[in-house]
């Protein structure tokens, strides 16, 4: 009777047992962290996947024992099982187990934390790191004792702040803020450090690490900040040596794409108040720069962005009322736009070009 | 005449049932208030989780802007922790674990009611921070100086402050009650190792709960303080430093990640050996692991400020690491109990069986931050906040659901139905899976938790899509189950007094039990008092039989 039976039964059961590899296969890609760029990301991504590969197995053990067990054992008579109390070598043997992987583990961990954590006596590049809400300024230490020709990058929420490194060269950060809590991360380096405001008479936290691969990495802060901690973003580009030395050349020598727009068609009046703008429609002249003079009366974030479609094509600066900014716009040309609080997308109006 | 006098309800002792219930000094009665309440703010939590998880389910700000987001997400962690898991599972202790036993009542009924009626009070203060210009909005960690008077300018964060030490409050008052009732009420023949597990787990959870709970009250009155009255603990201007904070709060935080997970533990541990026909395999061993694990809850806590800087982390992570010891015997013990049991999946023992294969997957992941190399990557992404739901949630909240379907009968006198059950135990746990486990691959690829928006670039979309979908499912699990409750409690089918057959003395008296809990208690000669009388004769014709042999 059973035979026939358990042959279809036998093959879904592989079937499922294939699919539920494939996934599992898929799913171990995925824990897999980002390709690392920097000699320590190596390190720990060598002692991540070890311990994942780890993990991995005890997981299948366990998983696997419970699905088994709960096939094989499943009630078909009312018979009592046998009823087993404990057992103290099982007990002695189970304890072991656990506590000689979380030794090797231990230890593995430790010697990776004391490597990646060993300053260099002479970083190629120091720079000053300050977190604050919600932007990051990066200023570069030289010994020359004369803070006026620094090198120093300024972010805002909008447009994140560029780190520009030498690839190959140990770089150390001195992080520093004056508000709240931020923290340094990127991603591709497999590191995070937090900026704390601590009092004077403690050090501040420092990172070190040295990139080995030419590109551009996105980072941004991990430890939560306030209203905007999700736009603190910044990118740390590393370039060969000569590239490096042109681009603080290029900064000291101020020829920095800073943004001036030289304002000829007028100002644009805005204002908003209790979640709503206080017109409907503006205009502007087609390839004239304009300004916005936008007053918030709200004690919370506004802003004023100008959208053709689905594109901003300018995003002014969000802040929190009461204010008023003013912000400078390059010419647009001729058509109809939205404009919207991209806080509150629901505050809309129609800027007309023409 | 002279026949009438001795009956005891006289016409003038009754009352209506909202005052008995408002006042009741009944620890079932106050058991079943906790569970009731909890739920409530669950249900708010977790529409507050929803609203969250639809604002990241694509690219842009949809619904929420960055502020009303990060009260979404603060208010969701919050009263799901402190009004959700702790205080569900101190009901079903409170309900349990007298009746376990052999009790009358708590040690303390008045002070139990007390301990309760903070709860809803605290609860409310804390959400009433959105009728006064908006609700606390910096995490449900609250760190400084981000919390601080300077950054933090709404009354949303005090109302916070004073809501938690009023709920802190009845943590310490209701651990005083459950230590004292553990060790003075327990009925003859009940000693401390006959004693269930569950009883066991409260036993230490309470304990935790009494020396971990006032500091974090001492730390947000310090807070407070610091906010309203110009104090300097933790302003770093003023000579304070911010991460002694997180020191005060994590001393507390890491112990309340054992708070929530011990009882729920226990009740895996009582559910495993009913639907098994086995005894909980190492009972001895088990305890001493409860009690391995709750002090060595208490030398972890700094695991959470690696990336801080400003801890000696060798410490920490061999502590953090070693707990895994304990909690391995534990489930050793637990697959030990299914080798060669008589299993039957019934809804209780789906969401035990659910609670072990998905605390497996929080435990490794917790053994894997204990690593700070592996740390700095990445704490404070969305891995942790998958690691803290495959605890608090696959491992919590699947015990508060197992422990619903096992004693609602006990509570009631009628069992859950099965079907329906299923169907919520199955959309619960492909949802839970779904919302949470892409949320480790996110933080892998470095998705920062607590954002209100993510880069399109970023490759993150199509996961936080899933997880929504998953978050969705899970909301949409809700609704068998409270079809279940309610037609259940309205018309369910009667089961009798033991519908599970039982091990332990709750079982031992009617469903529900009377107000003062026995009428009479069997003999107590082990942990399953209520086995060895269902099963008396066996061990008589087993002795029998041995008699025979010789």
């Amino acid at each position: 009777m059973s035979r026939p039976m358990a042959r279809p039964r036998t093959r879904s059961f592989l079937r499922a047992g294939a699919l539920l590899a494939l996934v599992l296969l898929a799913t171990a890609c995925g824990m897999v962290p980002p390709e690392p760029h920097t000699t320590e990301a190596k390190e720990v991504f060598w002692l991540y996947n070890v311990i994942l590969v780890m993990g991995g197995i005890v997981f299948v053990a366990v998983e696997g024992f419970i699905v088994y067990s709960v096939l094989r054992y499943r009630r078909r008579d009312d018979r009592l099982p046998t009823q087993i109390h404990g057992n103290n070598l099982v007990e002695l043997i189970w304890t072991a187990i656990p506590t000689v992987i979380v030794l090797i583990l231990f230890v593995l961990s430790t010697l990776t934390l004391n490597s990646v954590s060993q300053a260099s006596t002479h970083p190629g590049v120091t720079i000053e790191v300050e977190g604050k809400q919600w932007s990051w300024v990066f200023h570069y230490l030289d010994d020359d004792g004369d803070p006026s020709n620094d090198v120093i990058v300024q972010g805002t929420a909008l447009d994140g702040a560029v780190m520009a490194v030498p690839v190959g060269e140990p770089v150390k950060l001195i992080l520093i803020s004056n508000d709240v809590i931020h923290s340094f991360y990127v991603p591709a380096f497999l590191v995070k450090r937090d900026v704390v405001p601590l009092p004077e008479a403690k050090k501040p936290n420092e990172l070190e690490f040295t990139v080995t691969e030419k590109g551009t990495y996105s980072g941004q802060c991990a430890e939560f900040c306030g209203d905007l901690h999700a736009r603190m973003t910044f990118s740390v580009q590393a370039m060969a040596r000569p590239d490096f030395d042109a681009w603080t050349a290029a900064i000291r020598a101020g020829e920095t794409p800073a943004p001036s727009v030289p304002a000829g068609g007028g100002v644009l009046k805005v204002s908003a108040k209790n979640t709503a703008f206080d017109t409907k429609a503006l205009e502007a002249a087609a390839g004239q720069p304009f300004k916005i003079e936008f007053t918030n009366d709200d004690s919370f974030d506004h802003n004023v962005g100008i959208w053709n479609g689905s594109e901003e094509l300018f995003r002014g600066e969000i802040f929190s009322g009461p204010a008023t900014k003013t912000y400078d716009v390059s010419g647009l040309p001729a058509g109809d736009y939205t404009f919207v609080c991209d806080v509150h997308p629901a505050m809309t109006g129609t800027l007309t070009v023409k | 005449m002279a026949t009438t006098a001795l009956t005891p309800t006289s016409e003038t002792y009754r009352r209506s049932w909202v005052i008995e219930w408002l006042t009741t000094v009944d620890h079932k009665k106050i058991g079943i208030l906790y569970i009731v309440n909890s739920f409530a703010f669950f249900f708010a939590a977790g529409i507050l989780a929803l609203l969250v998880r639809s604002e990241l389910a694509v690219p842009g700000l949809q619904f929420l802007d960055e502020r009303t987001y990060n009260q979404a997400f603060t208010m969701h962690g919050t009263i799901m922790i402190f009004l959700f898991v702790v205080p569900v599972l101190s009901g079903f202790a409170n309900y349990i674990v007298p009746l376990q036993i052999g009790a009358p009542d708590m040690a303390f009924p008045r002070i139990n009611a007390l301990s309760f009626w903070f709860l809803p009070l605290g609860g409310l203060l804390i959400f009433s921070g959105y009728l006064f210009g908006g609700a606390a909005a910096e995490g449900w960690t609250l760190y400084t100086p981000l919390s601080g008077g300077k950054f933090s300018t709404g009354v949303g964060t005090d109302l916070w402050l004073i809501g938690l030490l009023l709920v802190g409050t009845a943590s310490i008052l209701g651990s005083i009650n459950f230590i004292a009732t553990i060790f003075k009420m327990r009925a003859p023949g009940m000693t401390l190792f006959r004693m269930p597990i569950l009883v066991w787990t409260v036993l230490v959870t309470a304990t935790l709960i009494l020396l971990a709970t006032p500091v974090l009250a001492a730390g947000m009155i310090a807070l407070f303080i610091d906010r309203n009255y110009g104090g300097s603990f933790f302003d770093p201007n003023t000579g304070g430093n911010p991460i002694l904070w997180q020191h005060l709060f994590w001393f507390f935080g890491h112990p309340e990640v054992y708070i929530v997970i011990l009882p729920a533990m226990g009740v895996v541990s009582e559910i495993l050996p009913v639907f098994t026909r086995r005894p909980l395999f190492g009972y001895r061993a088990f305890v001493h692991a409860t009690i391995a694990i709750g002090l060595l809850s208490f030398s972890v806590w700094a695991h959470h400020m690696f990336t801080t800087g400003q801890v000696f982390m060798p410490f920490f992570s061999f502590m953090t690491a070693l707990i895994a010891v304990p909690t391995g015997v534990k489930m050793f013990n637990w697959l030990a109990t299914l080798w060669r049991g008589s299993i039957i999946l019934a809804t209780p023992m789906l969401f035990a069986l659910g609670f072990l294969s998905m605390f497996l997957i929080g435990g490794i992941s917790g053994v894997m931050l204990s690593a700070p190399p592996i740390d700095f990557h990445l704490q404070d992404t969305y891995f942790v906040v998958a690691h803290l739901h495959y605890v608090f949630f696959g491992g919590s909240v699947f015990g508060v659901f197992a422990a619903t379907y096992y004693w609602f009968p006990k509570m009631t006198g009628r069992r859950l139905n099965e079907p329906l059950g299923k169907v919520h135990f199955w959309m619960h746990f492909i949802g839970f899976n779904l919302a949470f486990f892409p949320q480790h691959i996110l933080g892998i690829q470095g998705m920062p938790r607590r954002v209100a928006d993510y880069s399109p670039d970023a490759g993150w979309t199509l996961l936080n899509l899933m997880s929504t979908a998953g978050a969705v499912l899970i909301a949409a699990s809700v609704l068998p189950f409270l079809v279940n409750v309610v037609a259940t409690f309205i018309n369910g089918e009667r089961v009798g007094d033991d519908p599970w057959e039982g091990n332990t003395l709750e079982w031992a008296t009617s469903s529900p039990p009377p107000a003062h809990n026995f009428d009479k208690l069997p003999p107590i000669r082990s942990e399953r008092p209520v086995f060895d009388l269902r099963h008396r004769h066996d061990a008589e014709r087993v002795s029998v039989a041995k008699v025979e042999d010789q």
